[in-house]
């Protein structure tokens, strides 16, 4: 049956065709025609070729070529295009149609569009670039571990660090270019997750090609297949250097601050600083010197791994610019580099070069240590036996810890200012307690309302309390003698409105003894609006025991004194008087015998009488020579200010009132006119009634010896003084007879004293008089004439103008 | 007998008084004025004052104890007599009166001397 052979290709499913032996094309199937729009006459031959891609077209041609030649089948792929003008993918395959000489008689050949897969395994292509650019990208090791935990590949990072091809790593052991020290962990974390499948994390030193090791963190992934086995690991290992030395820079500044905060002595510090800084750069030797205080001279302040001998010769030199890099970087107060020795033509001339040599140092740089006020501290020098000046990392490092020698060497310099302060300050509290004990002064601050008292030593001595019980005020007012509560009170009160204050008071202590204690004070600023007290307290006990002796010694002697006057008065006056009278008497006796007499001696007699006329006479004349003597002078009349007068009195017999434990009070008027009078007289007058008053207070207990003295203008033309006690009183009966000479109310009395004062009242023409007061006690006046005339002494109308004088 | 008084009325109303006793009496105005007269050695009684200008009283005593002339000697003072007393009755003395004295008193004590002698 004959078949066309063209409706039989065409049947087929797919673009068929055949060729000559040659590569001509014979016949093209209709399904190759449809794809391509082209007419069988066009595509025969070599018109087909219009249909392919022009870049795949050369390539394809010359595939053809080769399967011609071989005379067997092959198949090339390349782009055709759709009658649309559409590309796509196809796979051209071509089998030889073979004679029976073996020779090819035909091609056959069809061509299978693959478009889907060509461009799957172009985007596969794409995806492995991309990860390929990604992988090599990363600024990290990129490392595959078979299952069994070998080194399979790793990205071009990993090499270039390693400084060798893949080939030669993989020679190596499993872990050779971790630190040995890192290396024992590394291998048992890494053996757990390959027996595991676990993640693997950890961080480790990696020798570099060059033999630096690095810090580096490896996280290590298992890739699994769909059946859940480890196809491969993926290693990513980062180097972490930099960050694992700011933190070890970072714990050593941490490390060495906390050193300098808790006090650790300087030495200590710079010891570690040394060593901190000789670990973290390895191959440098730190030198530490202190700048002395009078900043001529070094002091080594560390450098614990330079030879002794060189830091002993340096320990005190004198700094000099032209000895060597420190003493320069002292003077210039900037870094001086030595980077190498031999070649620098600085030291030419110094013993220090040569000095370095003998220790194989050939490098030597000197970092000035500043203060804040930029005074240089001292010298922060790295020494190296390369000739070597600092790397960028070095110098870094070296300024950061040259500021921690500063803060340390500053905090050492302060602390020693404080102790030195604090030694000058014990040493002057020492001074003051000393004389506080000397003078058994102690010091005190009250804040009144606080009720916290702040006492030196010798005022808990004082008050015989141990030091540093908490006082209160109460605590004091139970100790103050109960007859000086109420003086002192008052004194505190009007001193809390600002007056200073001073008294002498008595205080019984816990262990019962009573003291004399004077305490000055004033009102210091206040403390948050309070009153505050500032003062000091003084044991005046012994002079106040020796001023009392004093006083009673001086009252016995004044006693005994008029005692023994008196009684040397009357016997001269006795014996003026008895003189006489004794010749009177014996005269008269005679006389009586001689008129007796028988006869009687009438002339003895005579003679006799006449002699006891005279002796009576004779003592007569005794008392009045007597008078004569005694005779009151003529008061001295002189203008005269009877307040002033008072306080001259009141100043004068303030020890004695004190010691009587009588309080004055005086209301003195401010307007008083001056009087005329006899200054000393009337002092004796106001003296005799002042004392008058504290005698007659002598046994009072149960309240205060309040003594008022006051002066007024009685009258227009009189001046009064009043002293007023509250004093037992006198009864009414005996006032009247009170200015009698020889009367005394007193057991000791003598009655003389107001009869005195009256006859110098008198004098003065004024009066004196005594009255009861409402309460207890009694007030003693005298008034007398103001000197002024009465118009003159007249208080006038307020603004009235003086009148001339 | 001798009264030795600085004071005139003793001295010149005494001896007038003694004498109205019938004593021989001889004034004197000083303890030197006496030592010095022949009177010393003839003196049976002698009326002293004790305070007197230069020698006093008490050291006329004690001369005539020196001199070994004992004579009963009779004290007369104005001054307080109670110091005196004891010491010069102490020496010797018979009596020691205190001016004014009564006329028994001086009489006694120059009686007691007189008897005494």
């Amino acid at each position: 049956m004959e078949i066309d052979l063209g409706r039989l290709l065409d049947a087929l499913p797919g673009l068929v065709w055949t060729a000559r032996p040659d590569g001509a094309a014979e016949y093209i199937g209709r399904r190759w025609l449809e794809f391509t729009g082209m007419d069988h006459r066009d595509a025969v031959g070599l018109g087909w070729r219009r249909a392919i891609h022009p870049e795949d077209a050369p390539r394809l041609l010359s595939r053809w070529a080769e399967i011609i030649a071989s005379g067997r089948a092959g198949e090339v792929e390349a782009r055709l295009r759709r009658h649309d003008g559409v590309w796509r993918w196809f796979l051209f395959q071509a089998s030889p149609l073979p004679e029976a000489s073996g020779a090819v008689l035909r091609w056959c050949g069809v061509n299978t569009e693959i478009e889907d897969r060509v461009r799957a395994e172009a985007a596969l292509r794409d995806e492995e670039r991309r990860f390929e650019f990604i992988v090599e990208g990363l600024p990290a090791m990129v490392t595959l571990m078979t299952p069994q935990g070998e080194l399979e590949s790793g990205n071009q990072y990993m090499l270039d660090y390693f400084g060798r091809t893949l080939e030669e790593l993989k020679a190596r052991p499993v872990g050779f270019s971790f630190h040995p020290e890192d290396r024992p962990q590394v291998m048992s974390r890494w053996r757990r997750s390959v027996e595991t499948g676990e993640p693997y994390d950890h961080e480790a030193r990696l020798r570099r090609g060059d033999g630096v090791y690095r810090w580096f963190h490896t996280r290590g992934f298992p890739l699994r297949d769909a059946e859940g086995r480890i196809q491969v690991w993926y290693l990513l290992q980062e180097d972490i250097d930099q960050r694992r030395r700011a933190e070890a820079w970072l714990a050593g500044e941490k490390q060495l601050l906390e050193q300098v905060a808790l006090g650790l002595p300087l030495s200590t510090v710079l010891d570690d600083l040394s060593d901190l800084v000789e670990r973290l750069a390895p191959g440098c030797y730190c030198s530490i010197l202190l700048v002395d205080e009078g900043g001529d001279r070094f002091k080594v302040g560390a450098g614990p791994s330079l030879p002794p001998r060189y830091n002993a010769i340096l320990d005190g030199k004198a700094i000099d610019p032209r000895y060597g890099p420190c003493s320069l970087a002292v003077v210039e107060k900037v870094p001086v580099i030595t980077d190498d020795l031999a070649r620098d033509p600085r030291w030419e001339g110094s013993v220090w070069p040569g000095l370095m040599a003998e220790y194989g140092l050939a490098s030597c740089w000197s970092m000035p240590i500043l203060s804040g006020a930029r005074d240089v501290l001292g010298i922060f020098a790295i020494y190296r036996h390369e000739p070597e000046g600092p790397t960028a990392e070095e110098q870094e490092l070296i300024d950061r810890f040259t500021k921690i020698a500063g803060i340390a060497i500053g905090r050492a310099r302060a602390d020693a200012a404080l102790k030195a302060g604090e030694a000058e300050l014990r040493q002057a509290y020492r001074h003051l307690t000393e004389a506080q004990r000397l003078s058994q002064t102690g010091s005190f601050r009250w804040d009144l309302t606080a009720d916290t008292h702040d006492w030196s030593d010798e005022t808990y001595r004082i008050w015989e309390v141990d030091p540093g019980t908490a006082i209160t005020t109460q605590m004091l007012l139970d100790a103050i003698h109960p007859d000086d509560l109420s003086a002192t009170e008052a004194v505190v009160s009007r001193a809390a409105q600002g007056e200073d204050f001073e008294q002498v008071f008595r205080i019984v202590t816990a262990g019962g003894a009573m003291k004399h204690v004077h305490a000055v004070g004033h009102l210091t600023e206040p403390a948050a609006g309070r009153p505050v007290f500032f003062g000091a307290i003084q044991d005046v006990t012994e002079r106040k025991t020796a001023e009392e002796a004093l006083n009673r010694a001086s009252a016995e002697l004044a006693h005994v004194a008029r005692v023994t006057a008196l009684g040397a008065l009357t016997a001269s006056i006795a014996h003026e008087v008895n003189q006489p009278l004794a010749g009177i008497i014996t005269n008269a006796s005679t006389c009586l015998r001689m008129l007796a007499a028988d006869p009687p001696n009438l002339d003895g007699a005579r003679a006799t009488a006449q002699r006891t006329i005279r002796d009576g006479n004779r003592a007569s004349e005794v008392i009045q020579r007597l008078r004569a003597l005694f005779a009151r002078r003529a008061p001295a009349m002189e203008p005269m200010d009877l307040n002033a007068a008072a306080r001259e009195v009141l100043a004068l017999s303030s020890g004695d009132l004190q010691r009587r434990r009588v309080i004055v009070r005086v209301d003195f008027a401010d307007d008083l006119p001056p009087i005329r009078g006899d200054r000393v007289q009337l002092q004796q007058v106001i003296l005799n009634l002042i004392l008058n008053a504290a005698d007659a207070m002598a046994t009072v207990e149960d309240r205060p010896r309040d003594l008022w003295i006051s002066t007024a203008r009685a009258e227009p033309d009189l001046v009064a003084l009043s002293v007023r006690d509250v004093g037992a009183g006198i009864a009414p009966e005996a006032v009247g007879r009170l200015f009698d000479a020889f009367y005394t109310t007193k057991a000791d009395g003598m009655g003389i004293g107001l009869s005195i004062s009256r006859s110098i009242v008198q004098a003065h023409e004024g009066r004196i008089w005594a009255a009861p007061n409402d309460g207890p006690g009694m007030t003693f006046s005298f008034a007398v004439p103001s000197g002024l005339e009465p118009a003159e002494a007249a208080p006038g109308p307020p603004n009235s103008v003086p009148r001339e004088a | 007998m001798s009264v030795v008084d600085d004071d005139q009325s003793v001295r010149e109303s005494l001896p007038d008084l003694l004498r109205s006793f019938g004593l021989e009496v001889r004034p004197f105005a000083s303890a030197e004025e006496f030592l010095a007269s022949e009177t010393l050695g003839q003196t049976g009684c002698l009326v002293l004052d004790v305070a007197m200008p230069g020698m006093s009283g008490l050291e006329l005593q004690l001369e005539l104890g020196r001199r070994r002339h004992d004579i009963p000697i009779v004290f007369i003072t104005a001054h307080s007599i109670e110091r005196v007393r004891p010491r010069v009755l102490e020496r010797g003395a018979v009596a020691c009166l205190f001016k004014p004295f009564s006329e028994k008193g001086i009489l006694e004590a120059v009686s007691a001397a007189l008897g005494t002698a």
